[in-house]
């Protein structure tokens, strides 16, 4: 293997489309010669790697309100499609109210990357490593998809496939995502582990949320997603499940560590081993799932 | 050097003057090589490269690559017969036959725009026929190996290299000192150790950047990123056939060498393809990527130690055997090997010592120099041996080492004694800065702290007759313009030189400025920028330019006051009389001399000094022992400490102090030395815990930063100390001698012995990552899983 | 492949420039501009040398087509003349070879921008994209906690 990484972009159309319904339009027209891009933090790095050849990049930055973060307390947090990670970070609803969503984005590369990073990019690009990604599932997401027959909505749960694959069709590009008004008095952690304390891409990261829930048997609701161990952010139903079902306890909480570790289905890769990975999926739940805890009782 | 005619009085020597180049690199005005613009006609040139480790090329088809508009030239080896190498000719500009690496390169192209050029690299085709490749260097120097170098024994060799004819062994130094079969009997313990050290790149920010330009006449201009543009002149013009006078090379700013810009690589492959452009500026900037496999990396190495003391700790016998991984073409690495083999003991007398270093030929990436040059590898191993021969006979690993470390008159591996040294002060600085023996408590339950020490030692590896030169002119204005041929790679070679120029002549450092870009048609020679060698060598001979200067200045006027010279003074750009008190600028003589008396004419006239300065006593070695009178000019001395924690719950190491103590001679910029101890410590630690060019079949897997990572911001010692010891070189100027390179040679030893005493487990090599702890605490029942 | 007529101000300078679809901001500023204090180290995000303020905040201006910049307000090393930052890295040493130089200077700006007085972590966290492979970080760290002084006093 010779890396033939091309020491400039390699040449493509710049599309700059006025409207969403141009946007659109155009996309589904070159289903499999265009491709959109919000802060091209991802797409530019693999066109120069020769992995991606689109003919036309579509800027779905600027369109239509995809700029707008916008905080409701009745409807809660919408951050559009453009709105950079910086922006989410700095935010002080999100930090008062979405903090775990905040911490996710701060550990994504560095400042000057964030600056063009969005979430919404993030969730698109659908790799399993996606920072960003744990934090929106346990927020309980939901993405606007503008496309042919109008807007239509999708759960973030349900919206990844595979690595890289998403339910997204051809011409329908997410113009914002949203989040409901997280549970009362819950707290969130994301715990990451990377080769450099920071600004790597994750070996394991760990989302947890934990909030009371008097409806669950256990009076908690705890959701765990775990990214870089799976081929699409993991949830971690089963341990999930566990934890609502009876009384929290170092038992229950170690129980449910066993359940997360055993759904992950990690793979050997350049930054770490599957046996390695899945070891820190154990314990970086755990750590996760103390830290929530604690917080929740603070 | 007779240091009675240095001004004894030495500011700015000594002072931590700001750089003399800052205030251009801050304000983005400095001029890197791929800064300048050359307008409209510039080509960009690309390489087409082997994706094969080890193969004969049956054919090489450029025609389509040729006809694509926009394609000026297309070249291949067939063009290019010479052969070319620093210490050892092995190596083709392109591949001819065969090729050896992947990434070797086999054709080039120079087109109007990058594009182009990428595009006209992918239609060149090449076939192939793939060999059977050679992967580790012990397997390599084995007979079963196939001979990637069939014909090493008709290349072109420095004396002082030995190849062994009809294997892939390139160098074999070979030490033999006392009777080490005899002495193991006599030891109370004895250990035996491997290690394999894994290949790194220097990654310099600055990725390599040659631009090339051949006129009508068969000029050829080089401008590029490099530690060697006198080298680059002498090797290139050889093996194109041309005269070194034809030949010119502009090096601006370097952004950052580590050696890897030193000798010739990539160079070579811009000057080439612009023989077949003529008249147009050819540009070659390596991407990241090839950076991370084409450039020199340094070469890996497995090394077997064996050593053994008596019941006091005394260090008895050393057996020590180093296969470097030279990769496929080992032009320089043959060097790193030899001193490597000098060197083999580490800095400790050692009455009986067996040692082997060899070179192999592999088919990974070409070894080159790198900061260390062969010691951060071999102490690597080495250090952490002395560690566990302390251990064994249950002394403390300061102890022993304060036994057994050379001082002032120890012998050497080589034969011979060692001149005066502070190795001992930095040792003792160092344990006391690291309060050695006070265990801290970790600061969460999870987490295990532990402490390391480790010392080094490194001459600088050359050729005995590596020389320098400078000049010095005087303006009207009264300032010194300073010629010399060394680079600033960003060490900070032009302040201290400017400091010592100014201190040697008598005006104030603000009154200095050097005459850059570097450029072979007008820079005094130098060798090369390597081996921490440009503050001591190039340093003697700006000392010597300095005083033939003021020597002249001073002739003069003591001719036109009618006093003796020794009356006379140059201090803070004046020319004063001790003796009559009289004084006068120096800029008022420096260009129009002095009238004669009675208007009879004039005397004087422009002052240029000049100086130049060689090591005269380096002696060979013999071929079969290794002992020498003087092997080396000197060593660089020192010690690092570091105190670190385990974290039990990931496996990741947090460095919490740094300590580093070197014996530089005499610190003629104390914050430059400093600093120099800073960058070293982080690299070194960068190299400990995160670096490895994976490599799988020959080719590397991680050739990017998103893989390939290096220390960041985040990754550093909570706390540094940095301690300056200064026993003074003799030949050194006012007694200076290197510290670039030693800065980062005892890291990673000191780190492992480090994260032995936080969790009581070894291994094999580096990088030390956060999974190969891990996964060893859990070996060892440090950790349940 | 099309090309896009923009219009932007440069260290204060309004620009008109016509770029390829493919043409990165860094590249536009380097070949087009001539500004070249501007580096660049890995055209791929991750080194930082080539970071500038756009539209105010630090930017891999290598990840950023030109052709996006119509409108934008962009300020390179060159454009920070005078800035304390300058004088705090001369003065504190933290310049070696220089190529991290100008990405460092940029980002340190924008973090100051942010935040006045930022501790040890906040500076590390904020340089954790600009790869220095020669000082180990620690005086360029010094240097941003002089300027910040400096600007408060």
């Amino acid at each position: 293997m010779v890396t033939n990484t091309h020491p400039t972009l390699p040449e493509f159309e710049y599309i700059q489309p006025k409207t969403l319904a141009e946007a659109s339009e155009f996309l589904a027209m070159h289903a499999t010669e265009a491709r959109p891009f919000l802060g091209g933090t991802d797409i530019f790095v693999r066109m120069r790697d020769g992995f991606l050849t689109p003919k036309y990049l579509v800027d779905v930055k600027n369109l239509d309100g995809t700029n707008e973060l916008r905080f409701d307390p009745q409807s809660g947090l919408t951050v559009g499609a453009a709105v950079c990670m910086n922006r989410v970070v700095a935010s002080p609803d999100v930090q008062r109210i979405y903090p775990v969503l905040a911490e996710a984005c701060r550990s994504v590369a560095s400042y000057q990357l964030r600056t063009r990073a969005t979430v919404v990019g993030n969730i698109c690009n659908a790799s399993p490593a996606g920072d960003t990604i744990g934090a929106c599932l346990v927020l309980d997401g939901v993405l606007n998809i503008y496309g042919k027959g109008g807007l239509r909505q999708e759960a973030l749960s349900t919206f990844f496939l595979g690595p890289g694959k998403t339910t997204l069709k051809p011409g329908e590009i997410v113009t914002s995502i949203n989040f409901p008004l997280p549970p009362q008095g819950c707290a969130g952690v994301y715990l990451k582990l990377g080769r450099n304390r920071l600004s790597d891409l994750s070996i394991v990261g760990v989302t947890v949320l934990a909030a009371p829930d008097s409806s669950l048997p256990s009076g908690y609701r705890i959701r765990i997603v775990l990214a870089s161990v799976a081929p699409v952010p993991l949830v971690a139903k089963h341990a999930e499940e566990y934890l609502a079902a009876r009384p929290v306890s170092t038992e229950s909480l170690l129980e449910a560590v066993r359940l997360a570790s055993e759904a992950c289905s990690p793979i050997d890769d350049i930054r770490g081993s599957a046996r390695y990975r899945k070891m820190m999926v154990k314990n970086l739940t755990a750590k996760a799932l103390n830290a929530a805890w604690k917080k929740l009782h603070l | 050097m007779e240091k009675s005619k240095i001004p004894q009085n030495i500011g700015p020597v000594g002072e931590s003057k700001p750089r003399i180049d800052a205030r251009e690199k801050v304000t983005g005005a400095a001029l890197y090589a791929d800064d300048i613009q050359f307008g409209h006609r510039l080509l960009h040139a690309r390489i087409k490269r082997s994706p094969f480790p080890h193969a004969l090329i049956k054919k090489v088809d450029v025609s389509k690559a040729l006809a694509l508009p926009g394609v000026k030239a297309v070249v291949t080896g067939a063009d290019f017969p010479g052969f070319i190498g620093l210490y050892l000719k092995d190596r083709h500009i392109f591949c001819r036959d065969r090729v050896r690496y992947v990434g070797d390169p086999v054709a080039g192209v120079a087109a109007d725009s990058p594009e182009i050029a990428e595009q006209a690299i992918r239609l060149i085709e090449v076939e192939y026929e793939p060999l059977e490749a050679v992967f580790d260097p012990e397997f390599g120097a084995s007979p079963q190996a196939p001979l990637l170098h069939p014909d090493l024994d008709k290349y072109t060799v420095a004396s002082f290299i030995l190849p062994r004819s009809g294997s892939n062994v390139s160098n074999h130094f070979k030490l033999r000192k006392g009777d080490v079969t005899a002495a193991w009997g006599k030891c109370k313990a004895v250990i035996e150790r491997k290690y394999r050290i894994p290949h790194i790149q220097h990654v310099a920010i600055e990725p390599h950047v040659a631009i090339a330009k051949v006129d009508q006449t068969g000029e050829i201009t080089l401008w590029d990123s490099s530690q060697s543009p006198f080298a680059q002149r002498d090797l290139i013009a050889e093996t194109l056939g041309v005269s070194q006078s034809k030949m010119r090379v502009i090096a601006p700013v370097v952004g950052g060498g580590f050696g890897g810009k030193a000798g010739v690589s990539m160079e070579s492959l811009a000057v080439a393809i612009a023989t077949k452009a003529k008249g147009y500026p050819v540009k070659l900037l390596l991407t990241r990527e090839e950076e991370f496999y084409t450039a020199f990396v340094r070469q890996g190495l497995v090394a077997y130690f064996k050593m053994g003391c008596d019941g006091n700790g005394k260090l008895l016998a050393m057996e020590n055997t180093y296969y470097w991984d030279g990769g496929a073409y080992t032009e320089y690495g043959v060097n790193i090997t030899r001193a490597a083999g000098y060197s083999c003991t580490g800095p400790y007398e050692v009455p009986n010592v067996h040692a082997d270093s060899y070179c192999v030929y592999t088919n990974h990436p070409v070894g080159g120099p790198m900061r260390g040059f062969g010691m951060p590898e071999m102490h690597a191993g080495l250090e952490q041996c002395i560690d566990e021969l302390a251990r064994e006979i249950g002394m403390d690993a300061v102890e022993f080492r304060r036994r057994n470390c050379l001082r002032a008159g120890s012998s050497l591996p080589t034969g011979g004694t060692i001149h005066p040294i502070g190795l001992l002060e930095c040792l003792e600085k160092s344990a006391e800065a690291v309060e050695w023996g006070k265990k801290a408590p970790p600061s969460a339950p999870n987490k295990r702290r532990g402490k390391g020490l480790a010392l080094m030692w490194k001459a600088p590896a050359m050729p005995g007759n590596a020389g320098s030169s400078a000049w010095i002119e005087l303006s009207e204005d009264g300032m010194l313009t300073l010629g010399v041929g060394a680079q600033d790679i960003g060490q900070g070679a032009f302040t201290v030189i400017a400091q010592m120029a100014a201190a040697a002549f008598g005006v104030p450092y603000e009154s200095v400025r050097l005459a850059m870009p570097v450029d072979t048609r007008y820079s005094p020679y130098e060798w090369q920028t390597v081996a921490s060698r440009i503050t001591w060598s190039t340093g003697n001979a700006i000392v010597n330019a300095a005083k033939d200067a003021r020597k002249q200045v001073l002739e003069l006027v003591a001719m036109a006051w009618k006093e003796e010279i020794q009356d006379l003074d140059i201090v803070n750009g004046k020319v004063i009389s001790y003796k009559s008190e009289r004084e006068i600028p120096v800029k008022d003589i420096a260009i129009k001399g002095l009238p004669k008396e009675g208007g009879k004419g004039w005397m004087g006239g422009p002052i240029i000094g000049r100086g130049n300065f060689m090591p005269s006593d380096v002696t060979g070695l013999d071929a079969e022992t290794g002992q020498g009178e003087h092997a080396v000019v000197h060593y660089t001395t020192g010690a690092q400490a570091i105190e670190l924690e385990v974290d039990l719950d990931t496996g990741r190491v947090e460095i919490l102090k740094g300590v580093a103590a070197f014996d530089v001679g005499k610190a003629i910029n104390p914050d430059l030395v400093r600093a120099q101890m800073e960058g070293g410590l982080v690299q070194g630690i960068s190299s400990a815990l995160f670096e490895q060019l994976k490599l799988k079949n020959g080719a590397v897997q991680n050739p990017s930063f998103v893989d390939y990572r290096i220390a960041t911001a985040t990754d550093i010692p909570k706390v540094f100390q940095s301690i300056l010891v200064e026993v003074p070189q003799d030949d050194g100027p006012w007694g200076a001698r290197g510290i670039g390179e030693h800065s980062m040679v005892a890291t990673i030893p000191a780190i492992a012995n480090a994260i032995y005493d936080a969790i009581g487990v070894r291994f094999e090599g580096p990088p030390f990552t956060a999974e190969k702890i891990y996964l060893a605490m859990l070996d060892a029942g440090i950790v349940k899983g | 492949m099309s090309f896009h007529e923009i219009q932007l101000t440069v260290n204060g300078n309004l620009e008109h420039v016509t770029v390829p679809s493919n043409m990165t901001l860094m590249h536009m500023l380097r070949e087009v501009m001539a500004l070249t204090g501007t580096k660049n180290g890995c055209s791929a995000g991750e080194c930082g040398a080539c970071t500038v303020l756009l539209n105010g905040e630090p930017v891999n201006s290598c990840m950023v087509l030109a052709a996006e910049c119509d409108g934008a307000v962009v300020i390179t090393v060159e454009g920070l003349a005078g800035d304390p930052l300058q004088d705090a890295l001369i003065h504190t040493g933290g310049v070696q070879c220089g190529f991290c130089t100008p990405g460092v200077l940029i980002s340190a700006r924008a973090l100051l921008n942010r935040n006045p007085n930022p501790n040890d972590e906040e500076i590390k966290e904020a340089l954790v994209g600009n790869l220095c492979r020669c000082t180990g970080y620690v005086r360029i760290i010094d240097a941003v906690k002089e300027a910040a002084r400096v600007k408060t006093q």
